[in-house]
């Protein structure tokens, strides 16, 4: 076990660091260089110098990465111009209310993914089954940004029953006290993601149903009761772990949607912000962020997968 | 008389030989596609949307290219069946023109992202070792990016025009494809059957090209249509971010991005669905077919 | 009252193409306390039966007719949950595989108290009790301190005592074990099967042994019944079912027995055709079409399940075998076409040495950690040698681990040895590479174990014949299509069936299939691995008989690997037997077998179960005891010493060398063999072990 934890940490290390690089590397993507960008129109050659050698951005590319690392690492994550602040401080205005987006959503999503995922593959091909898959492929297909909109214009535009927007308040108590504008978003947010979950739980209850040791458990005398939640759950929710890992960006991109839909001021608001005001501190230390937010939601999904699979622990 | 022809002469005289007629693998493929019939649905619509696209304009024509503000908005009605947008353009025709920008996307960046990560995902597989650790961390890195927040920053710093899109969007499908081939390529290396390439004198070439990828190529084939469907979905949002293309050309999602803004406003509803329903409906059929076409594939195999 | 009868059942599965009529009218019962052995080949519906008693059919099963009675009950038609308390508390069922069939991630003693909790009113603790005294009950060592365990940290037959003790601790009333040893080695298989017998005495159990071993079946059955086809065509006790076989399909499955025919090296008779399709059944006599005696009222008119007493009854017009032939009036005895004439094996003309292996060594690196450092080294062969002749077979046997299928993998090339060589014709084959060794294939070819995952099922079976002359540049395309058309002629394969893929080919087919790949290249030397171990009974004999005929033919030298003792004799001249990656005994077939020097093989011979009651019975000797010790961790000195019933403490610090023993060139490695030594020149002392 101690091993397999090593192992994947390493691998987690190796992989930050490529992706560091990778997102350093964008900046400088851009024609002139990410000064340019900064100063837009007011660019001139003499104003351009002083900002890279203030920035930084003439030294040696490694000498760039190694400094923002160690930047990054002590805490600090730039400065938005455009803004005013400091990154860090943006972060912490906005970061909980996209936590809170997302938790809510989440919940919701398993609430309902799950269970109903593991009625469709015991219920295999019944109408109840086929309707379901049908809403599945429907949250698969459809926009994120798209449901929301139609949510929006029957619910508040036509009906009024929800409000248009999401809450505005900056602090989380607030937003918390104000359930009904969290409604709409919260519940587009968790479509997109049921999908995920009630077609994968399907799947892999379908998988495990074939499986010996459930026709060994029906000879024991269990009831399909037993059989179903006693051993294929447990069995089935392994590969639902690993998929909550790897389905972290597909989460990041529909907060930034519903956030722009719905006008809540939360991180995926303020990084389109940025990106329409070309940003770029705010664009970096974002994505990073998130990376490492996912690399490590990717590490604790392979430990969760070892806490569920004796197999890989002995 | 040896064994062999005593066998060979009882079995033919008590009939004991399959009388039906071998069948290619494509055909059978096909013959369970055809069983699934969202599948067929999905076929049928992706046929209907690619007609209604790139054949509509020359039968339903309109002016996509000159504004009209005299049609300001104006509401579904004899001369405009879905009325008109907020410069005039007739909602059909835009819809048409939007298609076909979504679709060649879609279509295209696809392609480009599973050749390039079919390619790379075999390579890696089949070598192993060192090379193969290294690629699929590449891999990991690619796939633990946040794709959207990058897309959008590569859609300010470019400023794209279709074809930068579609490799931009390529540039992120193609990572869960080389994974998912590598994946394959792993499983199949080791099959016996490969394997026997080497008793018989055959070169590790030809075992790839000869019995590995054609036996991969149904998961690769499955794994195309559903970055179809991502694809597109993918531009779309882009397009609603406005970061996608730029005017006189549209896409679906830009459609709705414009017609967002007047929501709030009165019931301009021809804005808004059409553009949205027709990405689902796209989507949702490349999504059936991949389902019924994974289906088609593996069932095959199966069939003793 | 008999414990379990069963009238005339019928189970039906509703699949795409039709209803397959699996069981078809099977009648038979089980009295307390006995052995019933259902025995009968793949397709027959013996495992289909078991799990119509149980209930626990597929989906799209059911039961169609027909009636089972337990202890009087009648329990086809008890409502779902009336026959979930029958289940595992009345009958209980082991499986075939038991690493698939316990859950993975249920600790052992979780799973075993599972059973105890299901249909006893008792609390946690108690359970778990009863899981540990159960878990001792099946000879499990150190059962308090294992039941915590995971079922893969178990060894294939520890994990088969799981899964009877689960079956047991309420114990049932009859016991359906279905193929319970054909997973495990041959060693295990004898342990696992003396234990069930041993509890069925303790207990009073009944048990139905589902399987197609006749071996399993003369040993522990009292009473068998013969299925085919979905019905019973004959059952009666043991041994008057070896002695006189009524139906001529019992009669016929003797016949292709290799150790029936293995001291006289007669030809098997293999059984032409394959069992009839289930979802449209034949009209007549279910076996007619395949049956050697069959007439025109065979094929018409299905015969009952009759006999002359009531303890002996077979489902034919016309049955064979001579004793009970009492008057039925209108039963008329034809005369049997003349069975096939014994074809002794003519001591073919031996040549000279052709493929030798010398001190072959073959370690696995066991990697960990995230730079794959080597923690350890399995040692799956450690220094052997052998020599084979032009013309002959040596068998090479031994049980799961042993080395066998290594060495055959070193000798084409696709393992390279860690140190050793491999000579063909004074050339190191072990050494080349490239294209030097693209060339070599042409001499020596290999069959593999498993036919459908040999052949690529994307390609017509043409195309995969074709391959091996492609890659050799042999031939015009023309000349191409003429040496396959003959190949296939040689395997009894039609020509025109290049045109089909694979997986339309059944198992013995694509064997043959398998072996005209094997044999275009016009290979000298053939090594076959496992070629017949995955197929019935009389398509094996097909297969084997193929092989001895083409033998002749074509001057073919084979090294044949195999664990089934009965076919490897049957076929070799000599044989070599192994245990963890050595060579422990080495000489003709007759010697190994009939006078066998080591140990080892002394109990492999007594372990393997042997169509023949009365020999069954009379084996005392209680068999091999103990586990496979780790290959990455062998035994100093000599490596059987763990399970040898004779080891003393130089077994543990000297290794034994082969040292020859009896007659001829027999050679075994043990300080205490069970054969005096022989007279060994000083010349041929000094030799390689050959």
């Amino acid at each position: 076990m101690v091993g397999f934890l090593i192992r994947r940490i390493g691998q987690a290390i190796i992989v930050l660091v490529m992706v560091t690089v990778a997102t350093l590397g964008l900046v400088h993507l851009f024609p002139g260089g990410p000064v340019r960008a900064l100063l837009g129109d007011r660019a001139t050659p003499f104003l351009i110098n002083y900002y890279n050698h203030l920035y930084g951005f003439n030294q040696p590319f490694y000498l760039q990465y190694l400094k923002w690392v160690g930047q990054l690492l002590q805490g600090n994550l730039g400065f938005s111009d455009k803004l005013n602040v400091s990154v860090a401080t943006l972060i912490g205005q906005d970061l909980p209310k996209t936590i809170v987006l997302v938790v809510l959503g989440l919940i919701v999503s398993l609430i309902f993914g799950i269970p109903l995922g593991v009625y469709q593959a015991v219920h295999r091909n019944s109408p109840a089954d086929y309707v379901l898959t049908g809403i599945s492929f429907l949250g698969y297909s459809t926009p994120v940004f798209f449901l929301g909109i139609v949510l929006i214009d029957w619910f508040a535009v036509d009906s009024h029953v929800f409000p248009a927007t999401a809450p505005q308040s900056s602090s989380v108590a607030s937003i918390l006290a104000d359930p009904r504008a969290l409604v709409l978003p919260v519940v587009t947010y968790a479509f997109l993601l049921y999908a995920l979950w009630s077609r994968y739980m399907r799947s892999s209850v379908l998988d495990n149903l074939v499986q010996d040791y459930v026709r060994t458990a029906r000879a024991k005398g269990a009831s399909e009761r037993r059989v179903v939640w006693g051993h294929v759950f447990r069995n089935s929710l392994v590969s639902i772990v690993t998929l909550l890992g790897l389905s972290l960006p597909s989460m990041v991109t529909g907060a930034i949607l519903i956030e722009v839909v719905f006008n809540y001021a939360g991180m995926g608001l303020a990084f389109y912000q940025a990106a329409l005001n070309n940003d770029f501190n705010v664009l970096l230390s974002f994505t990073v962020l998130v990376t490492v937010v996912t690399i490590l939601g990717n590490l604790l999904a392979d430990i969760g997968y070892a806490v569920l699979d004796p197999r890989v622990r002995f | 008389m040896s064994e062999a022809q005593a066998i060979a002469a009882t079995e033919a005289e008590l009939g004991l030989t399959p009388s039906d007629k071998p069948r290619g693998m494509f055909i059978r493929a096909w013959e369970v596609f055809a069983e699934n019939k969202l599948g067929l649905a999905g076929l049928a619509f992706v046929i209907f949307i690619l007609l209604f696209c790139f054949v509509g304009p020359h039968l339903y024509v309109t002016n996509q290219v000159n504004t009209d503000l005299t049609n300001y908005l104006c509401h579904p009605s004899g001369q405009h069946l879905l009325g008109c947008d907020d410069l005039g353009y007739d909602e059909i025709g835009r819809l048409m023109v939007g298609g076909q920008t979504s679709l060649e996307v879609g279509l295209a960046a696809a392609v480009v992202s599973v050749v390039f990560g079919t390619l790379y995902g075999a390579i890696s597989g089949f070598a192993g070792g060192i090379t193969d650790a290294i690629m699929m961390r590449v891999v990991d890195a690619g796939l633990s990016l946040p794709y959207l927040m990058v897309l959008i920053i590569l859609s300010v710093i470019f400023h794209p025009t279709v074809t930068t899109i579609i490799f931009i969007i390529a540039i992120f499908y193609w990572f869960g494809v080389a994974r998912l081939v590598r994946g394959e390529t792993i499983a199949l290396r080791n099959r016996e059957y490969v394997q026997a390439v080497k008793v018989i004198g055959g070169r590790p070439l030809r075992a790839v090209i000869r019995h590995i990828v054609p036996n991969a190529i149904g998961t690769i084939i499955v794994q195309g249509t559903f970055a179809v469907a991502d694809a597109i979905l993918t531009l779309s949002v882009l397009g609603f971010l406005t970061l996608g293309v730029a005017p006189p050309a549209t896409d679906w999602g830009s459609m709705l991005s414009s017609g967002l803004n007047y929501i709030q406003g009165g019931n301009y509803w021809w804005l808004i669905y059409p553009p949205g329903i027709c990405i689902i409906l796209t989507c949702i059929s490349f999504n059936f077919i991949g389902d019924a076409l994974r289906d088609a594939f593996e069932t095959r195999l199966q069939r003793r | 009252m008999a414990l379990l009868e069963i009238s005339d059942l019928r189970t039906e599965i509703q699949l795409k193409e039709g209803v397959v009529h699996a069981v078809d009218g099977v009648t038979l019962h089980v009295d307390e306390g006995e052995t019933l052995g259902v025995v009968g080949e793949s397709g027959c519906g013996k495992t289909m039966t078991a799990l119509t008693i149980m209930q626990l059919l597929p989906n799209g099963g059911r039961i169609a007719g027909g009636s089972i009675k337990l202890a009087g009950r009648e329990i086809t038609t008890l409502k779902p949950d009336e026959m979930r308390k029958v289940r595992g508390d009345d009958i209980a069922m082991i499986f075939q595989d038991p690493l698939s069939s316990l859950n993975p991630t249920h600790t052992v003693g979780a799973q075993i108290s599972e059973a105890v909790l299901l249909h006893r009113d008792v609390t946690k603790k108690e359970a778990y009790d009863r899981a540990v005294e159960v878990l001792d009950l099946v000879g499990m060592p150190r059962a308090k301190e294992r039941v915590e365990e995971y079922p893969h940290q178990f060894s294939g037959g520890m994990r088969q005592r799981v899964m009877i003790a689960m079956a047991l601790a309420c114990e049932p009333k009859l016991l359906i074990a279905d193929e319970p040893t054909t997973a495990l080695d041959v060693t295990i298989q004898k342990q696992i099967l003396e234990l069930i017998d041993d509890l069925r005495r303790r207990l009073g159990m009944a048990v139905i042994m589902v399987t197609h071993d006749l071996g399993v079946i003369a040993g522990r059955a009292d009473r068998v019944a013969v299925m085919y086809a979905g019905k019973v065509v004959e059952t009666t006790d043991t041994s008057a079912l070896y002695e006189n076989p009524r139906h001529p399909y019992t009669e016929a499955l003797f016949h292709a027995l290799p150790e029936k025919s293995a001291e006289t090296r007669e030809r098997l008779y293999s059984i032409p055709g394959a069992p009839p399709d289930l979802v449209n059944p034949p009209q007549g006599c279910r076996f007619a079409p395949r049956c050697r005696y069959a007439t025109d009222k065979c094929r018409t008119e299905a015969p009952e399940l009759n006999g002359e007493t009531s303890a002996h009854t077979y489902r034919c017009f016309f049955p064979v075998g001579a004793k009970e032939k009492t008057v039925q009036g209108q039963l008329t005895v034809i005369e049997p076409i003349a069975a096939p004439e014994p074809d002794a094996l003519v001591d073919q003309h031996v040549g000279d040495v052709v493929l030798e292996a010398r001190d072959l060594v073959k370690d696995f690196p066991v990697t960990s950690g995230l730079m794959r450092r080597k923690i350890g080294t399995v040692s799956a062969v450690a220094g052997v040698s052998f020599d084979i002749r032009k013309g002959e077979t040596l068998g090479l046997v031994g049980e799961s681990g042993c080395g066998k299928t290594t060495i055959g993998r070193m000798l084409v090339g696709l393992d390279k040895p860690t140190s050793g060589s491999v000579l063909f014709g004074g050339k190191d084959l072990a050494r080349s590479s490239g294209r030097e060794y693209r060339h070599e294939r042409r001499d020596i070819q290999y069959m593999f174990q498993d036919s459908y995952a040999s052949l690529d099922p994307r390609m017509r079976a043409g195309t995969i014949l074709r391959e091996p002359l492609v890659v050799q540049g042999m031939g015009s395309r023309r000349e191409q299509h003429a040496k396959i058309t003959e190949m296939l002629g040689k395997v009894g394969l039609p020509a025109s069936w290049t045109e089909r893929y694979p997986h339309e080919f059944s198992g013995g087919q694509r064997q043959r299939l398998g072996f005209a790949r094997a044999l275009l290249l016009d290979p000298q030397v053939i090594v076959a691995d496992e070629p017949v171990s995955a197929l019935d009974v009389s398509v094996q004999a097909q297969v084997l008989n193929m092989m001895r005929d083409l033998q002749r033919e074509l001057g073919l030298t084979y090294l044949f690997i195999s664990h089934d003792l009965s076919v490897v004799r049957y076929l070799s001249n000599h044989i070599g037997v192994m245990y963890l990656g050595k060579l422990v005994e080495i000489g003709t077939a007759d010697e190994v077998y009939l006078r066998p020097a080591h140990p080892y093989t002394k109990g492999l011979i007594e372990s393997a179960p042997t169509a023949d009651p009365e020999l069954e019975r009379a084996k005392v000797h209680e068999g091999i005891v103990g586990e496979l010790p780790s290959a990455i961790h062998p035994p100093t000195g000599c490596r059987f010493r763990t399970r040898c019933p004779i080891a003393q403490e130089i077994c543990s610090t000297v290794e034994p060398e082969l040292k020859p023993y009896g007659v001829g060139n027999h050679f075994a490695a043990c300080h205490f063999a069970l054969q005096p030594p022989a007279e060994v020149a000083a010349s041929s002392a000094t030799e390689q072990v050959s």
